[in-house]
């Protein structure tokens, strides 16, 4: 076990320096006056556009910037991210707990219909139950993050106004900024519970629906057809029928046996999914004024803000090797024959 | 290889499910073919997929008989803009899937049939692109090298291939050591011949079932890239545009909140029609080639 | 899903049926939704509206407008006005002499004094960052627009010349001027406000003198205090910059030198998506919000929601500038290069006649219909209406194909109309009125012959802003925002050939610079006037750029807000405001 985590925890460095080298070779091709655009914004600044490229820089070769990038970075100084208007490590650190609040709200429900579907659509294969959940995830899958999303604005905030969008309501954040409220670890629905204010936990979660709603509904579809289709070897199998011969009972059967062997490409895919949402999920933050690491990342590459666009590539990276480390861990779990090995 | 064809395509025939999407497909390929007679583009049109346009007027127009599916926000009529948006959509779709499933079978056949360091360097390169924050590379790939729906669509490639790298990879490694293929070898044949005459057919049905269901969600992933401002551009016959042209009508209008809503219903149902056909075609596949399953 | 939807959303509507309008909702916050976050609270770096939004509600400048005037001004830190008439501006235009108000206190309780604000504009000059707003005092007060020699470093003199020309004698401030400028109260009713300079000392700020100011010259954004943190004299104080929220949170200030506002608290959110902004104003979670008239249909009819139409802008937005000499080195937009039907040479659009033609084919009220609605008139020169100089009787370019065709048939000695052109003609995303006037164009000229071949391109900012800096663009669209509202403030940048325009656009005529110059230094408005109606009909004949539009805004809030006035130079107006005189009720 320990070894298969050294693996992969030598494989950081590799992605780290390979991912960011790779995005500066790209960068190699912007000119510096496209750099500089991020600092001018204005026609009325037109004229001191060749200062600002000397102020930041923006002519030097690609492989110096890089390099200062570097050694900066082992000095744990990320830069200054001017779209996020603050230090790099800061805006990770601003955004980041919103991103996971919503990458655990959207990923528990996630897996729970994914796999009560799929199991359901692959023990009841070709009858009506499969098709129906079948037919209700693809339409999920058609439709675009944006329409799904505001659509459902427009159901539960603009009808009904039940869910609003953004982190919180207006008396929250007034609460939350106050000295009354303190801040132990950035997490809101902890901090919450750790200050003893269930409303503000309550206005937080409330909050969380419509977004975790939209992702949940996007991505079931593909967490069912994984299940189902792993379920559906499973019980194709021998030993499932010599279980059912013996008389086992088919919930048995189905739950303590076939389920846990074809968990091992949901494993697989749910790794890659939550990887996805702690990405951040630009779409949908944009969408509900939701203040994640998505909007900021991709904020950063439309204007060029290579600080932040380093930073949160930087992230995404760790955030990989991360996910296949525990993915690893829970194979051996899964299937016995990768932990003998 | 025919013969296996020929006994895909019959058990195809006899599922309902598979014909549903082999239908859907057919009926969309049918459009997109025939696209220059549904839907003629204008005399001195420079470039057929440019939608036409009648006036500037903000507001979008309902389905009329001038315009069968009326009009999206500054007036591109929707019915032309559907129609040519289904060329798009297939060679968008099929582009990046057919680039995707090259690079991917050379990746994981190298790997999965040398192994060794070749194996290990191409691994550790996958793992590095699909590290890769992918709209943060859609954006810069068009910073560097302009707009345009096809530049995009070369970083949707880019971060697409490893899937079947890997999948390649895993069965290449289980049927390198079957008996026949080291019969072949004992024969004296090269490397390349094993790989393409013996290995990879064998191997190929597992990434046609992904391409299958892949070419669904590639549409899907224009339109997001569209909303985001990368992607086509405005006026271009695209379902991914024209559906991110409809964003605001999708809160309706005041007053009623359905006025518009065939500027979002008729691309969204349409995008919604194909995912589902190749759903249930990849569905029918795997159900098919898989041999452990009846 | 989608068979059930129309179902669905149906029985939803009737649940959700429409109460009669509630009552206030947060009756002592207002919240604005908008477009973007602000860049800095510091009054010496921004030039950005969102950011001058919220200085302008924090920080106090020495004058201010009267109402919805922008002729007018009424003495704000300052406690007159100074003019000729009064005396306080001297005979030559040269001295100002400025009393200041007693009695004013900064939101830390300390009072605000003549040395306060003479450190304030020394400040506003001397910081001088690239592409800030610093010049905008500079030219007028020290008489060059920046404080560094070409290599970049500090000029010696700079400091003593701010130091002589900004004096404190008494109770008042004294601005000395290489030249008479008459637009200076006007620019100091927008710019430099007051900060407090024992504030700035006490957190690591400048302290005024020679010798630290090195440090501070072209100062990077986030190493002052002022970033985020202010300390001003105005209605409200910065409670909280939210950079994760993208949100300000103004809070009032009960010290204020005038009775206290009626808003507990102003809260300027950044929310990008229109729907978003959209179903907050409708919740009433947002009092007013950002929209243009692509967005009207859907504000329209909202109940609680009024639209005040018709409201003036002071800008040109946007314009069309040919550039008469293109960077041919490595461009992708000029085709072949050459006059042979798959290019353009670069200087093309040096012939008048190219210029005209392009001028006559654009139709100017099909535009102003299709993207605003018919909000607005087509622009008669560089001077935008509302401005002393507007000629409202200027000859203009109509849409007349037939004069469009008798100008391209005479262009370069008829090769135009032989072999026809092709170019690129780009336009930066996110902005329907360029993107429009694009397409307008381009249909309207490839109309005239088969052989006029224009690809629209839509770029991001940065793509856009290297081709403009490279000149590679043969027609690039822009606009320009009033800094002050003085007619000069148009015409130097869009005639004078040191403008920012005409230096983009290769062009230079003398005698637009003579008019320039003589009306920036006549006083009499009258002969003011003339000088300007005589720049415009130069303006027109030589065609350097298309204005299409005098453009009118409108302002979308909630029925509740009171005591809104609109001032079209305030900043990001119609939407942001100056929430002083502001209230909720019903």
């Amino acid at each position: 076990m320990l070894r298969f985590i050294g693996r992969r925890l030598a494989l950081l460095p590799l992605v780290i320096v390979g991912v960011t080298a790779l995005l500066f070779a790209l960068l190699q091709f912007l000119s510096p006056e496209m750099r500089a655009a991020l600092y001018v914004r204005d026609p009325r600044q037109l004229a001191s556009l060749e200062a600002v490229i000397q102020k930041y820089h923006l002519r030097d070769p690609m492989p110096v910037q890089y390099w200062t990038w570097l050694k900066q970075l082992a000095h744990g100084d990320l830069g200054y991210s001017e779209t996020a208007k603050m230090p790099v490590s800061d805006a990770i650190r601003a955004f980041f707990p919103a991103t996971v609040e919503l990458a655990v709200a959207s990923f528990i429900p996630m897996m729970f219909f994914g796999i009560w579907l799929g199991t359901l659509s692959a023990v009841r294969k070709d009858k009506w139950a499969d098709h129906i959940s079948r037919f209700i995830a693809i339409t999920g899958y058609s439709l675009p993050t944006f329409v799904l999303g505001l659509l459902l604005l427009m159901i539960f905030y603009g009808r009904l106004k039940m869910f609003p969008p953004g982190r919180y309501s207006l008396d929250v954040d007034l609460l939350v900024h106050s000295p009354a409220f303190h801040s132990y670890t950035g997490f809101l629905l902890l901090d919450s519970l750790m200050n003893l204010r269930l409303d503000v936990f309550w206005d937080v979660s409330k909050h969380l629906v419509l977004p975790a709603l939209t992702l949940i509904y996007f991505e079931v579809a593909l967490l069912l057809r994984i299940t189902r289709s792993s379920m559906l070897e499973e019980l194709g199998k021998d030993y499932v029928r010599t279980a059912r011969a013996k008389g086992l009972r088919e919930r048995l059967v189905v739950i303590k046996h076939a389920r846990k062997n074809a968990m091992i490409p949901v494993v697989t895919l749910s790794s890659i999914l939550f990887t996805t949402l702690l990405g951040g999920v630009v779409i949908t933050e944009t969408v509900f004024d939701y203040p994640g690491i998505g909007r900021w990342g991709v904020n950063a590459a439309q204007q060029l803000d290579i600080p932040g666009v380093l930073g949160s590539a930087l992230l995404s990276a760790i955030l990989f090797v991360f996910a296949n480390m525990i993915s690893d861990i829970l194979y051996a779990f899964v299937d016995p024959r990768i932990r003998i090995q | 290889m025919n013969e296996r064809l020929l006994a895909i395509a019959k058990k195809l025939r006899k599922k309902p499910m598979s014909l549903l999407g082999l239908g859907l497909i057919l009926f969309f390929g049918l459009a997109a073919a025939l696209a220059p007679v549904l839907a003629p583009p204008p005399p001195n049109a420079r470039d057929a997929y440019i939608i036409p346009q009648e006036g500037y007027s903000p507001d979008p127009v309902r389905p009329s008989a001038k315009h069968w599916f009326g009009t999206t926000e500054q007036q591109y009529d929707l019915y032309y803009g559907m129609i040519w948006g289904t060329r798009t959509a297939f060679k968008v779709a099929l582009s990046v899937v057919l680039v995707s499933l090259l690079i991917g079978i050379v990746v994981g056949s190298l790997s999965g049939f040398y192994g060794g360091w070749v194996d290990e360097v191409l691994m550790r390169f996958t793992d590095v692109v699909l590290a890769f924050p992918d709209i943060v590379l859609a954006v810069v790939i068009v910073a560097v090298l302009g707009p345009g729906l096809f530049k995009v669509m070369i970083s949707v490639t880019l971060v697409s291939w490893p899937q079947y790298a890997r999948l390649l990879r895993g069965d290449v490694l289980a049927i390198k050591e079957r008996e026949f293929v080291l019969a072949a070898r004992a024969l004296g044949a090269s490397d390349t011949r094993i790989l393409s005459l013996h290995i990879l057919p064998n191997c190929i049905y597992p990434l046609l079932v992904l391409a299958s269901l892949s070419m669904g969600r590639i549409v899907i992933t224009a339109a997001a890239l569209s909303f985001l401002g990368l992607g086509a551009p405005l006026g271009y016959a695209d379902w991914g545009q024209l559906i991110s042209l409809s964003r605001n009508w999708i809160l309706g209008s005041s007053g009623n909140a359905f006025e518009y809503w065939h500027t979002v219903f008729i691309p969204g149902f349409t995008i919604f029609l194909f995912v589902l056909g190749w759903n249930l075609l990849g569905d029918a596949l795997r159900d098919i080639l898989d041999p452990r399953q009846k | 899903m989608k068979l059930f939807r129309p179902v669905l959303c149906l029985s939803l509507a009737g649940l959700g049926a429409r109460p009669a309008v509630a009552e206030v909702k947060n009756p002592d916050t207002y919240t604005y939704a908008t477009i973007s976050d602000a860049d800095s609270v510091d009054p010496a770096w921004p030039y950005d509206v969102a950011s001058h939004v919220l200085i302008l509600n924090i920080y106090e400048p020495l004058f201010t407008y009267s109402g919805a005037s922008i002729q007018k001004l009424l003495p704000l830190i300052a406690a007159r006005v100074p003019s000729r008439a009064n005396g306080l501006i001297s005979a030559d235009g040269r001295t100002y002499t400025i009393p200041i108000r007693k009695g004013v206190l900064f939101h830390d309780g300390t009072p605000m004094t003549p040395e306060d604000v003479r450190y304030s504009l020394m400040r506003f000059m001397l910081f001088d960052r690239d592409a800030g707003p610093s010049p905008l005092l500079l030219q007028p007060l020290l008489g060059y627009p920046t404080t560094r020699d070409d290599s970049g470093r500090l000029k010696p003199n700079a400091y003593k010349d701010a130091a002589r020309a900004v004096e404190v004698r008494g109770n008042n401030v004294i601005l000395r001027l290489p030249a008479p400028f008459s637009p200076l109260p006007t620019i100091l009713a927008m710019w430099a406000p007051v900060v407090s300079k024992r504030w700035a000392i006490q957190n690591g700020d400048w302290d005024g003198t020679e010798a630290t100011l090195p440090k501070f010259n072209n100062f990077k954004k986030e190493s002052t205090p002022f970033f985020e943190r202010a300390n001003g004299t105005g209605p409200f104080m910065l409670e909280r910059w939210d950079r994760k929220n993208k949100e300000a949170v103004l809070l009032r200030n009960d010290r204020y030198w005038r009775k206290p506002a009626a808003l507990k608290r102003v809260i300027i959110r950044a929310v990008p998506e229109f729907g978003t902004r959209k179903l907050m104003l409708e919740a009433g979670d947002a009092d007013n919000i950002t929209a243009d008239w692509d967005n009207l249909g859907q504000l329209q009819n909202l109940p609680g929601v009024e639209i005040i139409k018709d409201l003036s802008s002071i800008e040109e937005n946007p314009v069309a500038f040919f550039t008469f000499h293109v960077n041919a080195a490595g461009n992708p937009y000029i085709g072949s290069g050459k006059l042979d039907g798959n290019g353009i040479p670069p200087d093309f659009f040096s012939d008048k006649d190219v210029r005209k033609g392009f001028a006559y084919a654009f139709d100017y009220q099909g535009y102003i219909q299709g993207t605003f609605r018919g909000h607005g008139t087509q622009g008669t020169g560089c001077i935008p209406k509302g401005l002393l100089g507007h000629n409202p009787g200027q000859k203009t370019y109509a849409y007349d194909l037939a004069l469009a065709r008798e100008h391209f048939k005479k262009a370069w000695g008829g090769r135009v109309w032989e072999n026809g052109f092709e170019f690129s003609l780009l336009y930066n995303s996110g902005n329907t009125p360029r993107e429009n006037f694009c397409q307008i164009l381009k249909r309207q000229v490839e109309s005239l012959n088969p052989k006029f071949k224009i690809d629209v391109r839509v770029v991001e900012w940065p793509t856009f802003l290297d081709g403009m800096d490279h000149s590679r663009l043969p027609i690039f669209i822009l606009g320009w925002e009033a800094d002050y509202p003085d007619p000069h403030d148009f015409a130097f940048p869009l005639m004078h050939s040191k403008g920012n325009y005409p230096v983009d656009q290769k062009y230079s005529n003398p005698e637009a610079d003579r008019l320039v110059e003589a009306a920036l230094a006549e006083t009499n408005p009258e002969k003011r006037k003339a000088l300007y109606y005589k720049l415009q009909a130069l303006e027109f004949e030589d065609a350097l750029h298309i204005v299409p539009i005098d453009r009118l805004m409108y302002r979308a809030q909630r029925t509740w807000v009171k005591g809104w006035t609109h001032n079209p130079i305030f900043p990001d107006s119609p939407w942001g405001a100056y929430y002083y005189p502001i209230h909720k009720s019903e």
